[in-house]
């Protein structure tokens, strides 16, 4: 995955572009409201992006425990609803808790030190492989290791990322 | 504009009596130079003609793609209008004065032909056509490819053209100093780690030197969306501004490669002939291989990929704000995927 741009920067950069490229050259009032409207889902999203696992665990965690509370609340209580509040305090509401995701930019941080080790490798075991000889073999296989690596890397990117269709707006 | 225009017509048309401008409109499309299209009623000795042109002017500096020379592709084209048959229009001149259109330009024949090459793939409504296009497209390059080098690489200018170090002495020459610039260059166009493929590729060429061809004049960019036609025949090669001397398979390579980007099918044509490939090779005998023309896929990329992926990375470090910087990583990874399969990655599709 590239991490430079980020999912972050490539929103922002739509958001950059819907203004500098697309809504001065807008005639229509109705348009240039909705390329604003646009950008400020896209904003949003921007927002949300950086919380939004990290929310939903915190959220998992405290729905099961206010199962638990409003169940413990009705204790004693009579008739078919607070027997069923009861049931989901007890089958719900008993969940373990989710653990707190990591945060995604210092995972994207580690990742992309991570990368750079690996263009480096790539770069010395060319060294080493032009030197010829026993070592050169070695290399080989070692090469071999990170492109085994990097193989299903780029397929998922490009199957992830990319659209039916090829580049759009040319001929 | 219209003035400026006027007066650069009339400087290059000195015999024009008068010069009158009319339809001046942007052409979209045309990624790395920013085209306008016009019309102008030229009045010689009384008599009226008019005449169809584009205005090819180069970006400002901080968002360009390529860095190239309009006057460079000014003498190529007329150049090649000199001496083959390839369709291609006319070039008027070339403006490097920025004071005149805000960057350096070029005025060129505006030629007839439909650019939507689109329609020629995927049943689209010109796809009757595609073979007998594709036929002449390829003849188009045989020509260039087999025209006299001297003849077309005027004053040495497409010899180096991006100044780079190139050496064209020799193909082995050719070949080791555009390795040392792809290799070298890896720094600059490395806006993130996942572009690590394209350092790979570079030392692996390096590393499989293929058996030399002869040097010719590359068109550079020879790509699916790089001609106009009509009737099934090529009208105009178009965007000559990354032309140099190189090995013809790069100008192939690079067809591979914008093929599989552009969701088209320009080296399945023509059929009858078992593809582009297969004619070329009948009409050049150089018989390139489908394994040479996986290197050259790979070895004519690297060479639009190092300014345009630098382009990129200046992008994600927000030294401009041109979106197409930041859109052109998308289309780009099924290259990344297509290098992975051509340098024999473990697991990778076949």
């Amino acid at each position: 995955m590239n991490t430079n741009p980020g999912m972050d920067g490539m929103l922002e950069g739509v958001i950059v572009g819907i203004t500098n490229e697309l809504i001065p050259f807008l005639s229509n009032e109705k348009a240039v409201a909705t390329a604003m409207m646009m950008q400020s889902l896209l904003q949003g999203v921007r927002q949300t992006l950086p919380v939004y696992d990290s929310y939903l665990v915190l959220e998992h965690n405290d729905m099961t425990a206010t199962l638990r509370k409003a169940a413990a609340a009705l204790e004693g209580v009579a008739g078919e609803e607070a027997a069923r509040v009861r049931e989901r305090g007890a089958t719900l509401g008993a969940l373990a808790d989710l653990p707190a995701p990591p945060d995604s930019v210092e995972v994207a941080r580690a990742y992309n030190e991570l990368g750079r080790a690996l263009e480096a490798t790539i770069a010395d075991l060319d060294v080493i492989q032009r030197a010829g000889g026993a070592d050169a073999a070695a290399a080989d296989t070692a090469l071999d290791a990170v492109r085994g690596h990097l193989a299903p890397r780029y397929l998922r990117d490009f199957s992830t990322f990319t659209l039916a269709g090829g580049f759009v707006g040319r001929g | 504009m219209e003035q400026q225009l006027v007066s650069f017509l009339q400087r290059v048309m000195p015999d024009a009596d008068s010069v009158t401008i009319s339809g001046f409109a942007p052409i979209p499309g045309g990624f790395s130079r920013e085209t306008f299209r016009f019309d102008a009623v030229v009045v010689r000795n009384g008599a009226e003609e008019t005449l169809a042109f584009i205005l090819r002017k180069n970006p400002p500096a901080v968002v360009a793609l390529l860095e190239t020379s309009r006057d460079v592709e000014h003498q190529l084209i007329e150049a090649v209008r000199a001496h083959t048959e390839i369709p291609v229009s006319r070039s008027y001149g070339a403006e490097m004065d920025t004071n005149v259109f805000g960057e350096a330009a070029m005025v060129i024949e505006r030629m007839h032909g439909s650019g939507k090459t689109s329609d020629l793939f995927n049943e689209g409504p010109d796809a009757h056509q595609a073979d007998d296009v594709m036929r002449h497209l390829c003849e188009v390059l045989v020509e260039l490819h087999t025209t006299e080098l001297a003849k077309l690489n005027v004053g040495g200018l497409l010899s180096d053209p991006r100044g780079v170090g190139i050496d064209i002495s020799s193909w082995d020459a050719y070949m080791d100093s555009t390795f040392r610039y792809y290799v070298d260059s890896y720094p600059s166009l490395a806006y993130d780690p996942a572009a690590m493929v394209l350092l790979d590729a570079a030392l692996t060429l390096r590393r499989n030197k293929p058996r030399p061809l002869p040097l010719v004049l590359v068109h550079g960019d020879f790509n699916p969306a790089n001609f106009l036609y009509q009737d099934g025949r090529v009208t105009a090669l178009i965007d000559w501004e990354n032309s140099r001397v190189g090995d013809p398979r790069e100008d192939l390579g690079w067809m591979v490669a914008m093929d599989g980007m552009s969701n088209t099918s320009v080296m399945a044509h023509p059929r009858d002939e078992g593809g582009f490939l297969a004619y070329y090779n009948k009409l050049t005998g150089f018989d390139i291989t489908p394994e040479e023309l996986g290197y050259f896929m790979m070895f004519g990329t690297m060479n639009i990929a190092v300014p345009v992926t630098n382009a990129v990375k200046r992008r994600a470090a927000r030294e401009n704000e041109v979106f197409l910087n930041l859109y052109l990583i998308q289309p780009s990874m099924s290259t990344l995927v297509a290098f992975t399969q051509l340098l024999g990655y473990p697991g990778a599709p076949a």
